[in-house]
């Protein structure tokens, strides 16, 4: 069979074959194996800290640091969805016709040179073989259907088929369309959802979300407020539980109180909430200043990231950043310094160190009091896409199970007499489209029943 | 009785019931075989009883959780898993001299889960990441696809002894005699192989929406996840080239050792070389 090389069938032909599946199985898997072994999501600076300048670049030019976001990547992945799509639309049809096709006639002839086939030769007569036949059948492989009944003058052949499982056929269809399913479920995700994180103070409010590129906010529709934030430990000193308390507040009114712990988030209006960490906030700090040149000692209270004017003077102070371990040397708290007339500096002083380098500007800096109070870590998100996702997940795992464990099975029978009218010979012909072994014992079964049965009736 | 006494029995139980199958094999001894069945099947109810046991201590702890939850647990339910699915598959064939490999995949596992520095035997309390129902089904099916690899694997390994060494034409011709035939090992292998993608397709389900009410993220890819779905692939790819002309046979079962290792790899590769979500596991 000569096909048809027109341009769009080559393309068609070329995107649909097996071949290209396995290339893109193999391809995928390589490239997965790469971005596990190399850091991820960390930028070119930090990649010269590992390689050296001329594999820094390379790695960066490449995207292999961001290897599963990047381009390429996606490439592959769509041309795996455009692989399957070829596919079905190359097979598809062929099934469909395969599957409403009606039978056509057949006789023994055509039966005996089926790759399963069986012969039995009788005396006993016709209609009595084929009532034996019909009950053997209809026990064994369920109900038939009398096949060619325009033999209708005199003792005609009968012909009748056996079939079960037409639908698996379609089973390896959905097993693709699930595939695609979830990754269009992810893909809207991707572009109509948003993930970030909040940080909450016991009593603390806010409807700001810092996204996961750490530098966009995005303003929820509600106010997300933390009553209560607790952590439990077991007596080994590990994490037992952590729960926060958390309300929603819209135009000031609470509309919703649920306690989120790990693995039980809360979903107001499509948007999830997790808990995902905890950690120590700082509220305020009490800091005492002394003039190097002076000696003149000055005290001032700092709410965190609010500058406050230091007495007698028009500069400000203001507390950046508060660490509970800074590089393991301990609490560290960074200020940064609003001096008249030059530019702003930022210094990061050690609470529980004081030494001489814990100065700003013509300052020496000691931390005298700290007002602290624990936060919650939560993720805040919204995933339009995950039904599609849910929904593939459930039809693949469906799917593949039916795929695997159910089969197309058919049975052909033809009862003929010779022409004297004295020898009935019964053919049988099975094919299945799956676990051919355990058809194959069962045909075997059917045959020795037939004959067996055959014989005591002779 | 404690959990651990029942354990460590069960340690040397599968090295007797390797020994048992390995030298069914080698002297055609049938009686061996059958030795090696009935020594596999009563050291399952021990290790069962084991398992079981252990989880009623964790109660008595005060913890309360399935022996899922660390690198110890789940090598006892890995060696436990393959165990089952071979004594299973044997059972429906009726072919004993398959047992050597996944007897010895049993039994090594108990004995780097018994004796290994890296990996604490202790019951410990489950960190709040790991509280949620879905830690049994997800620790579960991607331990039976695991094992089902495991046993394929062997099953991969026999098919190529036997396919290369034509019967009879060597001294050691007749020691596989007891082996089925290369169709028979290329079919049975074919079948473990699916059993095992439909259970680590499972595994990865379960684990993807697990993920998603404990992270917030369906799929993050943690080298964990990546690495599991490089399996995925590697036996999906197995799965279409046994369709493709010439693939069937050698290649096939080479492709499923190749995955095999992928397995070894998501498995201890990941917990011990790579960081990253899953580090509990170790």
């Amino acid at each position: 069979m000569v096909k048809e090389k027109n341009a769009p069938g080559a393309v068609l032909g070329w995107l649909s074959s097996l071949k290209l599946t396995l290339v893109l199985f193999f391809v995928l898997a390589a490239s997965s194996i790469i971005g596990t072994l190399l850091p991820q999501g960390v930028g070119l600076p930090e990649l010269r800290d590992h390689f050296s300048p001329l594999a820094a670049s390379l790695i960066n030019l490449l995207a292999l640091n961001n290897l599963y976001h990047s381009m390429w990547f996606r490439v592959l992945l769509l041309a795996l969805c455009a692989n399957l799509v070829a596919c079905t639309i190359d097979r598809f049809p062929k099934t469909i016709r395969l599957l409403r096709s009606l039978e056509s006639p057949f006789d023994s002839q055509k039966l005996s040179r089926f790759g399963l086939s069986s012969s039995i030769s009788t005396d006993v007569p016709f209609e009595q073989a084929q009532s034996i036949v019909e009950n053997a059948v209809c026990q064994s492989f369920g109900r038939m259907c009398r096949i060619g009944s325009e033999h209708t003058g005199g003792v005609g052949p009968y012909c009748a088929v056996s079939e079960a499982g037409r639908w698996s056929r379609l089973m390896v269809y959905l097993v693709h369309l699930s595939v695609l399913t979830v990754l269009v479920g992810a893909l809207a995700g991707s572009v109509l959802g948003f993930k970030g994180s909040m940080s909450l103070i016991e009593g603390q409010s806010s409807d700001e979300v810092t996204l996961a590129d750490g530098e966009r906010i995005r303003k929820l529709p509600f106010l997300l407020k933390c009553d209560k934030f607790e952590v439990s430990f077991y007596d080994t000193g590990a994490p037992r539980e952590f729960r926060s308390d958390l309300s929603v507040l819209e135009d000031g009114k609470e509309v919703l109180k649920r306690a989120v712990i790990v693995n039980d988030p809360m979903t107001y209006e499509g948007i999830t909430v997790y808990q995902a960490s905890y950690g120590i906030a700082l509220k305020e700090a009490g800091i005492e200043l002394t003039d190097s040149d002076s000696g003149e000692k000055i005290s001032m209270m700092l709410p965190f990231r609010q500058p406050v004017n230091i007495p007698g003077t028009a500069d400000q102070l203001m507390i950046a950043e508060y660490l509970e371990n800074l590089m393991r040397v301990g609490q560290a708290v960074e200020f940064v310094y609003f001096k008249q007339g030059k530019q702003s500096s930022a210094q990061w002083i050690l609470v529980d160190r004081p030494y001489h380098g814990n100065r700003i500007g013509n300052y020496l800096v000691r931390v005298t009091q700290m007002d602290k109070a624990p936060y919650t870590g939560l993720e805040v998100k919204k995933d339009p896409g995950i039904w599609l996702v849910w929904a593939g997940f459930a039809v693949m795992t469906l799917a593949i199970g039916l795929t695997f464990y159910s089969s197309h099975r058919k049975l052909w029978v033809c009862i003929e007499t010779d022409e004297t009218g004295n020898k009935t010979t019964v053919t049988f012909a099975g094919r299945t489209s799956r676990n051919p072994h355990v058809f194959e014992e069962k045909f075997e079964t059917l045959c020795r029943t037939v004959e067996r049965q055959l014989k005591t009736k002779n | 009785m404690t959990s651990s006494f029942l354990l460590s029995l069960t340690t040397f139980a599968y090295l007797l019931c390797t020994v048992l199958y390995l030298s069914g094999t080698i002297f055609r001894f049938k009686p061996l075989l059958t030795a090696g069945t009935v020594v596999g099947a009563a050291t399952l109810l021990a290790q069962t009883a084991g398992i079981g046991l252990r989880w009623v201590e964790s109660y008595q702890m005060g913890y309360g959780h399935a022996p899922l939850s660390n690198m110890y647990e789940s090598l006892v339910f890995a060696s436990w898993a393959i165990m089952i699915i071979y004594l299973i598959f044997e059972w429906r064939i009726g072919q004993r001299a398959l047992g050597v490999f996944p007897a010895l995949f049993s039994f090594l596992a108990m004995a780097y889960a018994s004796f290994s520095k890296d990996v604490d035997s202790k019951i410990q309390p489950l960190v709040p990441a790991l509280k949620s129902n879905w830690l049994i089904a997800h620790v579960m099916t991607c331990f039976l696809g695991y094992a089902a690899f495991a046993v394929s694997f062997g099953l991969s390994v026999l098919y190529l002894v036997r396919k290369r060494s034509p019967e009879n034409s060597n001294p050691h011709g007749a020691m596989l005699s007891f082996l089925p035939s290369a169709t028979q090992l290329e079919w049975f292998n074919y079948q473990m192989v699916l059993f095992g993608f439909l259970w680590l397709s499972v595994g990865i389900i379960t684990g993807s929406v697990w993920a998603n009410s404990a992270w917030g993220t369906y799929w993050s890819w943690d080298p964990k996840e990546t690495w599991s779905l490089i399996t995925w692939f590697i036996y999906a790819a197995l799965l279409h080239a046994r369709n493709l002309q010439g693939w069937k046979g050698e290649r096939v079962a080479w492709l499923s050792m190749i995955g095999f290792g992928c397995v070894l790899f998501t498995y201890f590769g990941v917990n011990f070389l790579l960081s990253g979500l899953h580090s509990y596991a170790r």
